[in-house]
């Protein structure tokens, strides 16, 4: 698929259609005052996919994403993930979404594991030892564990934050800006632990690196003033052409 | 994944949080702590000049409340500090979990906190004030308005405490819009350990109808915040 081309057509039911879909947005419009902050967003995404949303400053792609994670209700529109109705019945997918944002979400007075703890007693698990161990050794901060958050570098918060964001092991992983404020050797590490967790889940990553983007990505979406401009497959992508189209779109500014 | 999740394992959780939180930092507590103790200095200075101790009986209940009340809006304020400091709210929020228990666990630790203050604090303000007045009988019923009230106090400082998070200026607004909504219960409290202070034999009545005023008050406000508080938490 070519830059410019439309992405996945919507069906009467007013979802676009994905093959074993993981992700269905249909007509998604979020309005804050005057702000038109999305503006009939469609697409739909397979399981196991790995889509990245490039945008410029203010296109909507946060805001995409706190609906997706069920931390806002848009305006109008739907969306489907997993199956399941993400309006109508937000507390039964919270169990099987993730999030890491490049904010942490962890408490800097607690211990590594303290904070896993906590965050797995939220989704029903009496805090399994075992299991947390697990999630400290996948992201190799196990030999600090015992250790407040707060002495831990950004690069090790944010991979704890992947810990953090499997503890529920989710079926569909939510990142927004994770590399902010990483340095390169971080973002190799957190490169290599999303791979090592990529295996039988649904990935979207909110991005402004393009190259960064489109190494992980499976798929990729361009959003500008709200709106899905393109969504295809890597594989059938111009890359040229697409980052042509990226960079006409970050001059489009925001909404 | 789907497994179930209870409200009860879910507000332990959150209430041991806050706690092993606040017993590492001692943040809160420290500093209503050193503040209630500056109020007091001050109020040691204000009546330095009053001879008759029993003048300060009688104006002692609007002393100790207006103590409690702003002690409490310093620990209220940062009652979420944690909680926004690295977004761990939106953390919470992405869990499968009602938000009402949310607004219950952060009422009962903030309640906790405050009750652990008055405790050092209230017998402080009977050492510096009251020592050498003669207290009537009904003094000890201080303790039923005090309870009262500062259950009211934690529960609708919450409520508004989550909703100034993200506003400029939350310390001076969480005063601005605390103050008014908690004003019918602070006048019932008053009256209530101001008639425990003084004693005054046929007043009685006027002490359980104040304790029943604010005891009806806290139900409203923590039904209506418990009610409200989904909508407040995801504006």
């Amino acid at each position: 698929m070519a830059p410019g081309e439309k992405g996945s057509a919507a069906t009467a039911s007013g979802f676009p259609t994905a093959a074993d879909p993981a992700v269905e947005v249909a007509g998604l419009v979020k309005q804050f005052g005057d702000r038109r902050a999305l503006d009939g967003a469609s697409f739909s995404l397979p399981a196991g996919a790995f889509l990245s949303i490039f945008g410029p400053n203010g296109a909507g792609k946060t805001t995409l994403l706190r609906i997706l994670a069920t931390l806002s209700r848009p305006t109008r529109g739907g969306v489907r993930l997993l199956g399941i109705d993400a309006l109508e019945e937000p507390e039964r997918l919270r169990s099987r979404i993730g999030l890491i944002s490049h904010k942490s979400m962890l408490y800097g007075d607690l211990t590594a594991a303290e904070n896993l703890a906590f965050f797995s007693s939220l989704y029903g698990g009496s805090p399994d030892r075992e299991r947390i161990n697990e999630l400290l050794r996948i992201v190799e901060l196990d030999h600090r564990r015992n250790d407040a958050v707060r002495t831990f570098s950004r690069g090790m918060q944010q991979r704890l934050s992947i810990a953090r964001a499997l503890v529920n092991d989710p079926d569909l992983v939510l990142l927004d800006e994770p590399y902010s404020g990483l340095d390169p050797h971080a973002v190799e590490l957190f490169d290599e632990l999303i791979g090592r967790v990529r295996s039988g889940r649904t990935f979207i990553m909110v991005s402004h690196d393009l190259d960064k983007g489109f190494a992980m990505c499976t798929h990729a979406l361009v959003l500008a003033r709200g709106q899905v401009v393109v969504m295809a497959e890597k594989d059938r992508i111009d890359r040229a052409a697409f980052r042509d189209l990226y960079l006409a779109t970050v001059g489009m500014g925001v909404a | 994944m789907a497994r179930k999740v209870s409200g009860l394992a879910q507000y332990r959780a959150l209430l041991a949080k806050d706690v092993r939180q606040e017993l590492r930092t001692r943040e809160m507590l420290v500093s209503m702590g050193v503040y209630a103790l500056l109020v007091l200095t001050v109020y040691g200075a204000a009546l330095a000049q009053v001879g008759d101790r029993l003048q300060v009986v009688s104006f002692a209940g609007g002393l100790l409340w207006a103590l409690i009340v702003f002690t409490s809006l310093l620990g209220l304020n940062r009652s979420f500090a944690h909680e926004t400091e690295s977004g761990c709210l939106e953390g919470i929020l992405l869990a499968p979990i009602d938000r009402a228990v949310i607004f219950l666990a952060k009422a009962t630790s903030n309640l906790l906190f405050l009750l652990m203050v008055e405790i050092v604090v209230v017998p402080l303000f009977f050492l510096f004030f009251l020592s050498g007045a003669q207290l009537a009988e009904t003094t000890p019923l201080i303790v039923l308005p005090l309870l009262i009230g500062t259950v009211g106090v934690a529960g609708v400082g919450t409520l508004l405490s989550t909703m100034t998070i993200d506003t400029r200026g939350k310390d001076v607004l969480l005063a601005i819009l605390f103050i008014p909504v908690v004003f019918p219960l602070l006048y019932a409290c008053v009256s209530a350990t101001s008639v425990a202070f003084m004693g005054v034999e046929g007043t009685l009545g006027t002490f359980w109808t104040s304790c029943t005023v604010a005891g009806c008050y806290d139900i409203i406000m923590v039904a209506a915040a418990w009610g409200l508080y989904e909508f407040v938490v995801s504006a």
